[in-house]
């Protein structure tokens, strides 16, 4: 382990054309030559390998079948240098064992339940419902609106539910250390607290920028006992970073993935421990109207929250599947989040997915007002639902998400994270479009009280002071 | 004014003697009283509580100090009697223009405890709205902090109020009054806050409601908690600065009330603690005891026992009643409540009531309060701005009397350790009010048998209070 070196970048290779893709998923040098290739070109003129980095081991099979080894259609992967192979191997195989692992299960309820506080409500949100029908001047009952309170959650978000899962994890594989990577800094404090509870040691790296803008976060991780390292530049930076630590250390530590990113097995793995929140919904649907949803909306940063929701429904082809990503300051305005919308398809950080890339396979700096958002990258399961059609993706702005979170603030008395205010701000297109009584579930992401800053400084203004 | 005198005037306990005069009062308010003529006490023939038979008897009640002398059955008590008094604590100490509003206020409080439309709305929005129940959370690293060198302690357990939407116990109060005052036609809310938290739980429910909403807050705490200030006119209410006096809590309920006085049959006054005049006390006690109801549910659950020991903050009272009042009966259920001492008892800056106060007249009830030798009410201190208060609800007065619960208090130096201890330990951030309680752990912790079930109020979650820790920690 000591003796690998690494560098973001490795050696050249003769330079294929069409785009290139920078690996970020670090360089480990002195791994031979011999087993690296590229990926195939037999592969859609969308996906190129990069030129200035180090490709590494791939297999063709891979990108032919699906489902196997963490394939999505062609999406997903494992494109990691050799060395961590192994140790995503061994989280592989311990993953597998949990599934059916009955003490494991157990504890995971009970802690759910009793420390972040599940199972999360199904709200039916009637001044919101109201609202759209009094713009629609409809005479009817109206689409109807719910929201799964993801915010009432420990911490603040369903971040939660991952983060705790994957430190009874890491406790289990027998490490005392525990480093994440964290953009708005919801992932980190979850992180940060699954690990006091569980007494791991916790490092968390976040953007300079990001640090700045979400200073209470910051400070709230301090306070659960965890290291919090500045990066310079952003959550992708901060990424690279916490990868770099892991690799130096894969012998005592785990890295805490937040979302359905990386290469396999994390999105799996995520994914499964953020499907708690639609497993609930079916069962609270049923309850309430004794049936399903007809629409699921979710904000889109790299997908771990809407896959949660959407997951237990995927099979039900009568639910609709919507998911709203940050459209900035506007798609042309080059400063978005907006992957699906406007990305192509590329490796990064491990996985083959769509990116927001320039011509010269560059990773583009996302923007958004919703710093959870601001991934230039989306989960491969996410793009795999996107390509097959199963799910819908549209975007919304900074203005459009601000508006929605002020609405809400005055209907509902909930204020919604800058995030979740993506997809609420998406209900003033859909709801118009909808039958009378179609029941819309829309993910309550997490809650607002760490954008307040972020709102002052905006200086909105309210009619009555 | 008049108002004002009424409201800071202490006065001092009356003697037995005066009681007589009392009662006869008592008497004439009963025969004209629409809803209670008499006092039905069952007199125990025995002093053995085990007899099963003893005779009952009808019979107006002269002198409740009989029946509620300190050691007597809680069973008996009369928490509150028709004039709102817990012993001598409680009553209505309010100007004349008031007392309609809050017979009105009472009356459509008993009417709606047996109104199943409004008990099954009430307990749907608890759970779909606020969230509820909230768990009862085995805190285990807690535990073996606590646990001696031979491997014996007390198991703690955290009621997580934390977890509630906005954050605190105090929704559980703000919505069951918000949709009182719907029911009595009220379209006008207002409410007084210190540091904004039952600000921002009042103007949450109005929004949800579609209530106009106006917090009175003093001008001072407005600029000590802008961000506060900001997610309440986020919400839809309107913030309105009061600059009279030391321009904080104290000032700001004496502005709410007044717009109460002039707005009556319009607005409700959603007062955010078990202290003002009654019906008050007994109605946020009432609406917050669904706290103990669960815990007792989730005790049985979870051990099929009750609890042992009871510990929660007490600033005005109101998360420790909605823990202690479903166990009251239970007299081997131990209650601790945690005050604040501020710089230290001695240092005159605290809000430790019940140590340190003396019986008095204030916000409308009889209580302990923190005065000085002309009655003027002290400024209190404490790190925490919701247990800030120069008052306690008469109720907690009343136990404190009887010895039916135990009071102590905290410095704000022990209070940051906790917050820090509690933080990491167990992934939790507290309040800083809870922190309190969680400090008293270290004293009481030690003195308790192996095995003891201590339930501790998590009242609310300490997001608010990181950046006011950090500056003095120095994080």
């Amino acid at each position: 382990m000591s003796s690998t070196k690494i560098q973001v970048r490795g050696q050249l290779l003769p330079r294929i054309p069409a785009r290139n893709h920078r690996m970020i998923y670090s360089v480990v040098c002195g791994v031979s030559t011999k087993r690296h290739h590229r990926e195939s070109s037999l592969l859609s003129r969308e996906t190129c390998p990069s030129s200035d980095s180090v490709p590494t081991k791939t297999d063709k099979s891979q990108f032919l079948c699906g489902d196997v080894d963490g394939k999505f259609g062609r999406f997903g992967g494992k494109f990691v240098p050799e060395t961590l192979i192994s140790s995503l191997k061994d989280l592989e195989d311990e993953f597998n064992c949990l599934l059916s692992d009955q003490e494991f299960q157990e504890e995971l309820t009970t802690a759910l339940r009793d420390y972040v506080g599940r199972e999360t409500p199904l709200y039916f949100a009637g001044r919101l419902t109201e609202h759209y029908k009094n713009i629609g001047r409809t005479i009817g009952v109206g689409p109807e609106i719910y929201l799964k309170r993801e915010d009432l959650s420990h911490c603040g978000s369903h971040k939660i539910n991952n983060a705790l899962a994957q430190a009874m994890i890491a406790r289990r594989l027998g490490c005392s250390h525990v480093v994440a990577a964290t953009g708005a800094g919801q992932h980190g404090v979850a992180t940060a607290a699954a690990c006091a509870k569980l007494s791991l040691e916790c490092t968390v790296y976040m953007g300079a920028t990001d640090m700045e803008k979400q200073f209470f976060n910051v400070l709230s991780m301090k306070q659960l006992g965890a290291q919090v390292k500045s990066v310079k530049g952003t959550f992708k930076d901060a990424s690279s970073e916490a990868i770099r630590h892991w690799v130096e250390n894969l012998d005592s530590t785990y890295f805490l993935l937040g979302t359905v990113v990386g290469p396999h097995p994390c999105p799996i793995m995520v994914r499964e421990f953020q499907s708690v929140i639609g497993k609930e919904t079916r069962r609270q649907a049923h309850q309430l109207w004794g049936g399903k949803p007809d629409v699921l909306v979710a904000c889109v940063g790299s997908g771990a929250n809407a896959l949660g929701l959407f997951h237990e429904f995927v099979g039900d082809e009568d639910v609709r599947l919507v998911g709203v990503e940050a459209a900035g300051l506007g798609l042309d305005s080059g400063k978005h989040s907006a992957t699906l919308a406007v990305g192509h398809v590329g490796v990064y950080h491990g996985s083959m997915s769509y990116l927001l890339q320039d011509d010269q396979g560059q990773i583009l700096k996302p923007h958004s007002v919703g710093v959870g958002l601001e991934y230039p990258g989306v989960g491969p399961e996410i793009s795999f639902l996107k390509q097959t059609g199963r799910a819908e993706f549209y975007t919304a702005t900074d203005q459009e998400a601000i508006q929605a979170c002020m609405r809400l603030s005055r209907l509902e008395g909930i204020i919604p994270a800058l995030e979740t205010s993506h997809a609420l701000a998406f209900l003033d297109k859909l709801i118009p479009t909808l039958r009378d009584g179609a029941k819309v579930i829309v993910n309550c992401s997490g809650r607002g009280d760490k954008d307040l800053d972020t709102l002052i400084q905006r200086g909105i203004s309210f009619p009555n002071c | 004014m008049a108002a004002s005198a009424t409201f800071r005037a202490s006065v001092s306990p009356s003697p037995p003697s005066s009681s007589s005069s009392s009662s006869s009062s008592q008497l004439t308010h009963l025969r004209s009283s629409p809803f209670k003529a008499f006092n039905f006490t069952p007199l125990p023939s025995s002093r053995s509580s085990k007899s099963s038979s003893f005779s009952v008897s009808c019979t107006i009640a002269k002198d409740p100090a009989v029946l509620m002398a300190p050691g007597s059955d809680p069973a008996l008590w009369q928490r509150p009697d028709s004039f709102g008094r817990f012993g001598k604590f409680g009553g209505k100490y309010v100007p004349e223009t008031l007392m309609h509003a809050l017979s009105e206020l009472e009356s459509a409080f008993y009417a709606l405890a047996t109104d199943d439309d409004f008990q099954r709305e009430l307990a749907g929005i608890l759970k779909d709205y606020v969230g509820r129940e909230s768990p009862l959370y085995f805190a285990e690293r807690l535990t073996e902090h606590y646990r001696r060198e031979n491997g014996e302690g007390p198991l703690i357990y955290l009621k997580r109020e934390d977890l509630n939407h906005t954050g605190a116990h105090k929704i559980n109060n703000a919505v069951a009054q918000a949709l009182l005052a719907k029911r009595l036609g009220k379209k006008r809310i207002i409410a007084e806050t210190g540091a904004g938290q039952h600000g921002v739980a009042t103007a949450t429910v109005c929004a949800r409601f579609g209530l106009e909403c106006i917090i009175y807050m003093g001008a001072q705490d407005m600029e000590r908690q802008a961000l506060n200030v900001f997610r309440m006119r986020l919400l839809g209410a309107e913030v309105r600065g009061v600059h009279s006096g030391t321009a904080t809590l104290k000032d700001a309920t004496s502005e709410a009330i007044r717009d109460w006085v002039t707005n009556v049959e319009t607005t409700h006054y959603i007062l955010g603690s078990v202290a003002g005049p009654h019906p008050y006390p007994m109605m946020v006690r009432d609406f917050h005891a669904v706290i103990g109801k669960e815990t007792r549910r989730q005790a049985l659950e979870k051990w099929g026992g009750k609890p042992d020991v009871l510990v929660a903050c007490v600033g005005g009272g109101s998360n420790a009643m909605g823990l202690f009042h479903e166990f009251v009966n239970d007299k081997e259920v131990r209650m601790i409540g945690v005050e604040a001492a501020g710089f230290g008892l001695d240092s005159g800056k605290h809000a430790a009531t019940l140590t340190k106060g003396d019986v008095g007249v204030l916000h409308g009830a009889m209580s302990y309060l923190l005065q000085d030798d002309d009655g003027q009410i002290i400024e209190p201190h404490s790190i925490s701005a919701g247990l800030d208060y120069p008052g306690v609800g008469p109720e907690h007065s009343f136990f404190k009397d009887m010895g039916r619960a135990e009071y102590y208090s905290i410095t704000d130096e022990e209070a940051l350790e906790a917050f820090k201890r509690v933080s990491r330990l167990e992934g939790i951030i507290p309040a800083l009010e809870t922190s309190h309680a969680l400090a008293y752990l270290e004293k009481l912790c030690p003195t308790l048998a192996d095995g003891t079930r201590v339930v501790l109020n998590f009242s609310g979650r300490g997001d608010k209070d990181v950046q006011t820790v950090a500056k003095y920690l120095e994080v």
